[in-house]
């Protein structure tokens, strides 16, 4: 993550504002953009996927739903 | 007018009180005023919208009178209050004292709210809620811009008094036998709020005074003709209004706290790691200013700067998504209002935080920016995340305050008909503001795209509407003939005193 997101920014932040360059700002931070993007709906799927399947799997009236183990020993 | 079953009281004696709960009963009322004021307005400006031309709003002044008074209510007399309503109540005893420290600066704090509130509802002003430099400064038609100031000023002390005084009876007043470290999260996250609002607030209160001079041609800080510099009023006024985003949805999250576990018949998956969130969010809630004003011809190095900083609010807030996913995992959950409304919240917190990511990237932002897209993002953090937070805390402590319990099933219809209509409402916002479509505009040329959306954004807001009239419906009738609430487990959890004393109800002084 940290690679994916740290080195286009060091590469754009080492430019400064110096002309002459090689390196193209802009198509480094669209590139930061989409990379930031990809991950962002990778783990925007996973977390909401997870929030609907536990919604589904603990909720009370599920056949398989059972006392947890804090009710059980009265420590919640 | 009596509001409690087994201590009526006439009114008068609780406006005049300066018990917590008194207070807190004070603020809750203001705030539901505020929530339907500011709403009809909403629905107002989502009908004029409803078609390009004009439908009743003839000028665009008026307009901008109309989306200025909105948000200004919105933010600082629905969400505000709000927070400070439950504050109020819960405070005191969850650090186990017998009130606020300062019981009558808390009543004051209160009680500068409804002549701000007046100001700012007669004067009408048109500079949106950010009241940028320079035409605030030049152009704001007077008394109503002036009478907005005051307004925000007052609004501004009370905060400060109040933030003041959560602090005072947090950190002096709380229990001994009470560490900070088992303190309840939902204190925790008035502590936090607390302390980023007295860091932040004087700022804008001094930009207040700023404007007014400038207004009153006494000063040219932000007016161009007399040397002055507009983009300084920008900077002040986000130096504090990012922060406050923290402000509002802190306790948002703090609510959450407090719903999730009990309905998930758990105890929270990390208390440690929700103190370190808070404590994170206000940090970093500092860091990330000026990615309001990625257009306003910043350096390419100020902009990386301000962008690492709003994306370092992604870590604590996926904290706290986490601690909530975990303390779901393997509950028996019951789905009751309040729990609908928190996990409601936590899916469109969610979904409002990736677009916040997008619009940190300040590529996407030049693209994005003053369009709709940042109304639907803005809108889907307040609505989405804070109000909906709000609401399903208001149906928790609704028997506390009352001694009823509300009706259920019209909770879970408010509920359901607001989730889809925000969902309609700002996930479409985003959408059209990628088709170009301007914010802040009364008209619009007749693109069949933008036609479609409006119309379907229009309807989301109507259900809302609805939603909202039925919360009323259930709050009043609840509030006088709502079945008596058993206070000890008033949602038959099969837990014996978990909810919060009624007798800490009464007052003392």
């Amino acid at each position: 993550m940290l690679i994916f997101v740290i080195s286009p920014i060091n590469f754009s932040f080492a430019l400064d504002d110096d002309p002459g360059k090689y390196l193209n700002r802009k198509a480094e931070i669209w590139n930061l953009f989409y990379r930031m993007m990809t991950v962002a709906f990778v783990i925007g799927s996973v977390v909401s996927g997870t929030l609907i399947w536990l919604v589904w799997r603990f909720r009370e009236s599920n056949h398989k739903a059972k006392k947890t183990r804090y009710e059980e020993q009265g420590k919640w | 007018m009596t509001l409690e079953i087994q201590k009526p009281r006439p009114i008068w004696k609780i406006m005049f009180s300066t018990h917590h709960t008194d207070v807190g009963l004070l603020y809750l009322i203001t705030s539901l005023a505020a929530l339907f004021m500011g709403g009809t307005l909403a629905l107002a400006i989502r009908l004029e919208l409803f078609l390009p031309g004009s439908q009743f709003v003839s000028d665009s002044m008026t307009f901008n009178r109309m989306f200025t008074v909105h948000g200004t209510t919105l933010i600082f007399l629905f969400i505000l209050p709000f927070a400070s309503a439950v504050g109020n109540y819960l405070v005191p005893i969850m650090v186990r004292y017998k009130d606020m420290a300062y019981p009558k600066l808390n009543a004051i704090a209160y009680w500068m709210i409804p002549p701000a509130f007046a100001l700012i509802w007669l004067g009408f002003a048109d500079f949106t809620w950010n009241a940028y430099a320079p035409y605030s400064v030049t152009r704001a038609p007077g008394p109503a811009a002036d009478m907005w100031i005051f307004g925000l000023k007052l609004l501004g002390i009370s905060s400060i008094l109040g933030a003041i005084n959560f602090i005072v009876t947090i950190l002096k007043c709380k229990h001994p036998d009470l560490p900070l470290s088992k303190m309840p999260l939902l204190a925790w996250s008035y502590l936090t709020s607390s302390l980023i609002m007295l860091v932040a607030m004087p700022t804008f209160a001094a930009a207040l005074l700023m404007l007014l001079t400038d207004r009153l041609g006494l000063s040219g800080f932000f007016n161009p003709s007399m040397g002055g510099d507009p983009i300084a009023y920008q900077h002040l006024f986000w130096f504090t209004f990012h922060p406050e985003v923290y402000v509002l949805v802190i306790p948002a999250i703090g609510f959450m706290y407090d719903i999730i576990p009990r309905f998930s018949r758990k105890p929270i998956f990390s208390h440690v790691s929700g103190i370190a969130a808070f404590v994170l969010l206000s940090i970093v809630g500092f860091a990330s200013w000026a990615h309001h004003m990625y257009a306003t011809g910043m350096s390419f190095t100020e902009k990386t700067v301000f962008m690492i900083g709003t994306l370092s609010a992604v870590p604590a807030s996926a904290m706290h998504v986490f601690n909530f996913l975990a303390t779901m995992w393997g509950g028996r959950i019951k789905f009751t209002t309040p729990m609908m409304w928190a996990v409601g919240g936590i899916a469109l917190f969610f979904s409002a935080g990736a677009g916040g990511v997008v619009n940190s990237a300040m590529p996407l932002d030049f693209m994005t920016h003053d369009s709709y897209w940042v109304v639907g993002h803005f809108h889907l953090f307040v609505m989405g995340t804070i109000a909906f937070g709000s609401f399903g805390f208001l149906y928790y402590i609704f028997p506390y305050v009352t001694g009823r319990l509300y009706n259920e099933k019209l909770g879970k219809i408010h509920f359901v008909m607001s989730f889809i209509g925000t969902v309609m409402v700002f996930f479409t916002q985003h959408i059209l503001g990628l088709y170009g479509m301007p914010r802040r505009i009364y008209d619009y040329p007749p693109i069949p795209e933008w036609i479609a959306m409006n119309q379907f954004i229009t309807i989301g807001a109507m259900i809302i509407g609805i939603g909202m009239a039925i919360f009323l419906i259930n709050i009043i009738y609840s509030s006088g003939k709502g079945k008596e609430a058993n206070m000890d487990d008033p949602w038959n959890v099969g837990r014996e005193k978990y909810y919060y004393p009624y007798q800490s109800k009464t007052p003392h002084h």
